[in-house]
């Protein structure tokens, strides 16, 4: 079914739960023009490229659950940047710190189910896609509900014998909602200029456990160099300080 | 502890004295069985080798690996049941073979061994050591022996069975062991024959289920003398035969066969789910796939710890001596600094208001004076001046206080942790100082024991807390915080272990030191261990066993300076081993 909104000179199209089961509903936009409903050739390429964008999420959360951080840096343009925890990891060598060295190590950025009681909202579960009319960049959120860690900073035995078991990691729940841009490359392929992790909750849940406490995460204070796996800017009331 | 003086044995070395036994093969106390005489078998295992044999009689054998040239070498071969085992080395080469053989099944687990590995831990990185050349390495194969039917699907496999059981071994040689199962990756073991301490060690352990009465089972003393013990066990008649390789503390090279009858001396629970098994091993479970040749679960803490001298520890304290300070480090116990110590007991201000005389036998006599729940202040008696020093106090039972300080300009740095019990008028206090004569990074300590002096309180004049072994088999949880549990394993009069958990409950990483146990009142103790060579560390708990519950003292040095610290847990029962009466002079007299 097709809905106009003329206010923003784009069309949505409501795709229903088709392209994830686990949405209840999902969206698709472009913007730009107005005409793209009455332009069933448009209409079908807007639809190929936010299936494309679908994917390309889902090949990026399936290469994050099987710690194919590789995979994950590949997904991104050059210039992209990532926002997360109140740090920003810009270009090709930020993301791979992030990827490779913080998360990697963090065993973060994996799926697991949301911690009891933290389910996010209706509204919060909500995808969607918002590709231009062109079909070069695009917009989407996804929501999300991951493992995040952090190593123990200690040089104590019992954290040292952990990591014999490839442990020694303090671990959370967090959910939230990706915020993405994506931009069309030379090539023809869609990459990932920027991803936000809009973190709305947090829990001291791990798999298996009946309850949960919220926690309070202390974000980024300090950037790459000082921080090994830190990031290049920090977010000060909501702007990237370089 | 851990002070072996090991001789760093060359490859030519070790070698040399390999080449006097390849011919002969393994010794045995007990007569060698003949089950292999005059056969061929053909051994093929899972991404291993093809052994192919050829057993004649005295006790020769004929091998060849992977089709090579056969080679000839002694063997020795005992039988338990229906499982023959025979181990031989390779002529010319630093390895052999430890083969066991189902004859119902003809399934096979066949152990590799070597020396003068040439592995590299922490390879490619700062730390990076290589492992010393006399620690014998393992590799475990699993197959079947080729009798031209269809190869089996269903082989050996690695198990959880023996996790959390424990076995008194006395071997046709006299040796006696008593070793703790209660991780799937490591042993806890006592040599009650061998060493005059009764001191427990921890080496890394591969289990292998054959059947559900049958398991093979190895371990590799690495970090102390690199030797091998390798047996098979029928947990019906708990019986053992197998085998012992490699270079002993005294750098002789020990092959031998054994037989040996055990005693069950435990189960304590073991917390997995339960419908884990323990098929992959924990080597495997955490490496890259797959694991390299050799791999295994090793704690090797004193290649990280950096030695220092008592002037060079001691110049440090005075840059930094820090009692109760803000941050992870002041906060939680040696093995979990960093960790958080959530679970602790809150503080008590059972000594605020007090003024009291603790009188040690043959000992120090000190006064105490304390009107704050932080601060207090004492001085030797006859002294006029009272010394301030920082404390931190709990209640560990009715009117039973547990506090510590620093004592102030001590060289080397030196703190107490004290139980006070005013009811009883006891006292004993844990007397701690920096420096061993190895390392003046390492602490060291002793229990005294005395009495508590003020007015209204009778002082007992023979009645003292003394040292116990009642906790000895227990094994405790202590849950530091939420993130952070170890279990200690009680082993010995005089020494612990402890073993870490993984995600999935699994008792995997093991470590042990030297301890003491002082009984306070019933089912309260001061429980005292240093991390010798290891960290250095030292605990210092008062554990009360009818609340489940420890709090206590941490007490460290580094360059970083010299650390007094609080740490306290919530405790499970996990269980018990009877093996208490095993220790002592008596035993060993009798």
């Amino acid at each position: 079914m097709n809905v106009l909104n003329k206010t923003r000179r784009s069309f949505i199209l409501k795709m229903g739960a088709g392209a994830s089961a686990a949405v209840a509903a999902t969206v698709g936009m472009a913007r730009g023009e107005a005409g793209a409903s009455d332009n069933p050739a448009l209409k079908a390429a807007l639809l190929e490229e936010e299936m494309a964008l679908r994917q390309l999420h889902r090949a990026y959360e399936r290469a994050m659950d099987k710690g194919l951080h590789e995979e994950v840096v590949g997904m991104f343009a050059n210039d992209a940047e990532v926002v997360f925890n109140g740090g920003v990891f810009r270009h090709s060598q930020g993301i791979a710190r992030l990827y490779r060295d913080r998360f990697r190590s963090g065993k973060t950025g994996g799926s697991m189910q949301p911690a009891p009681g933290f389910e996010l909202t209706a509204d919060q579960q909500r995808e969607q896609v918002e590709v231009s009319a062109d079909r070069l960049s695009a917009t989407a959120s996804f929501p999300y509900s991951i493992q995040v860690g952090m190593p123990f900073e200690t040089e104590s035995s019992l954290a040292a014998m952990a990591r014999l078991h490839g442990e020694g990691v303090r671990t959370w729940w967090e959910g939230g909602v990706y915020q993405v841009a994506y931009r069309k490359n030379a090539a023809g392929r869609w990459q990932i200029t920027r991803l936000e992790y809009d973190t709305l909750s947090r829990a001291d849940y791990r798999a298996g456990k009946s309850y949960a406490q919220p926690i309070a995460v202390a974000r980024f204070a300090m950037r790459f160099p000082e921080d090994q796996q830190g990031p290049d800017a920090l977010v000060q009331d909501g702007v990237a300080a370089i | 502890m851990h002070r072996f003086k090991y001789t760093k044995l060359t490859p030519d070395q070790i070698g040399a004295k390999l080449k006097t036994v390849v011919e002969t093969g393994p010794r045995s106390a007990s007569s060698f069985s003949s089950a292999l005489n005059g056969k061929t078998l053909k051994i093929v295992t899972q991404n291993g080798p093809t052994l192919e044999y050829k057993f004649a009689a005295n006790r020769r054998v004929s091998v060849a690996v992977d089709g090579a040239k056969a080679v000839s070498a002694g063997y020795g071969e005992l039988t338990l049941n229906q499982i023959v085992f025979f181990s031989h080395l390779m002529p010319g080469e630093q390895k052999g073979y430890n083969v066991f053989i189902d004859q119902k099944t003809n399934l096979a687990t066949v152990f590799e061994v070597w020396l003068s590995s040439g592995i590299k831990q922490n390879a490619g990185r700062p730390d990076e050591f290589a492992l010393d050349d006399r620690e014998v390495q393992r590799q475990i194969y699993f197959g079947h022996v080729d009798t031209g039917a269809p190869a089996a699907t269903k082989l050996h496999h690695y198990t959880n069975r023996m996790t959390g059981k424990g076995l008194h071994w006395k071997q046709d040689n006299g040796i006696e062991t008593i070793e703790l199962y209660v991780s799937v990756a490591n042993t806890n073991f006592v040599e009650l024959t061998r060493h005059i301490d009764d001191l427990s060690y921890v080496s890394p352990s591969d289990y292998v289920l054959v059947d559900d009465r049958t398991v093979i089972y190895n371990r590799t003393e690495c970090e102390f003398s690199g030797i091998h013990t390798c047996f098979v066990a029928d947990l019906y008649g708990v019986k053992q035969v197998g085998v012992r390789f490699g270079f002993n503390d005294k750098d002789e090279l020990e092959y031998y066969m054994f037989k040996g009858d055990g005693q069950v001396v435990g189960q304590i629970a073991y917390l997995e789910n339960f419908d884990d098994h323990g098929i992959k091993p924990m080597f495997a479970a955490t490496a890259a796939a797959p694991p390299a040749k050799g791999a295994r679960v090793t704690y090797r803490p004193v290649h990280t710890f950096p030695h220092m001298t008592d002037e060079q520890m001691h110049e440090a304290a005075l840059k930094r001596t820090s009692a109760f300070g803000s941050g992870a480090a002041a906060q939680a116990p040696p093995q979990a600094q960093g960790l958080g110590t959530g679970n602790n007991l809150p503080f008590s201000h059972i000594l605020v208001g007090k003024q009291f005389t603790l009188r040690f036998d043959y000992g120090p006599v000190r006064d105490y004076k304390v009107s704050d729940m932080n601060k207090l202040q004492y001085r030797n008696h006859g002294d006029a001046a009272w010394i301030d020093a920082e404390y931190r106090a709990y209640e560990g039972d009715d009117n039973l206080a547990w506090f510590s300080h620093i004592l102030a300009d001590s060289k080397p740095r030196a703190s107490v942790q004290v139980a006070v019990d005013f009811t009883n008028g006891l006292a004993t206090s844990i007397e701690s100082h920096m420096g061993t004569e190895y390392y003046g990074n390492e602490t060291t300590y002793r229990a005294i024991f005395g009495v508590v002096e003020m007015p209204g309180l009778e002082a007992p004049l023979y009645v003292r807390h003394e040292l116990t072994d009642e906790l000895v088999g227990h094994c405790f949880s202590w849950s530091y915080s939420d993130q952070t549990t170890s279990m200690h394993v009680y082993t010995s009069p005089h020494s612990m272990s402890w073993v870490i958990f993984t995600g999935a409950q699994q008792m995997g990483a093991e470590w042990c030191s030297p301890c003491i146990y002082v009984k306070l009142r019933e089912g309260v103790y001061i429980f005292c261990q240093n991390e010798e060579a290891c960290n250095g560390n030292q605990m210092i708990e008062l554990l009360n066993t009818k609340a489940s519950h420890d709090c206590g003292f941490t007490f460290n040095g580094s360059a970083r300076g010299v650390s007094l610290g609080v740490t306290g847990a919530i405790g499970r029962h996990i269980g018990k081993f009877d093996i208490v009466d095993f220790y002592g002079p008596k035993k060993r007299s009798a």
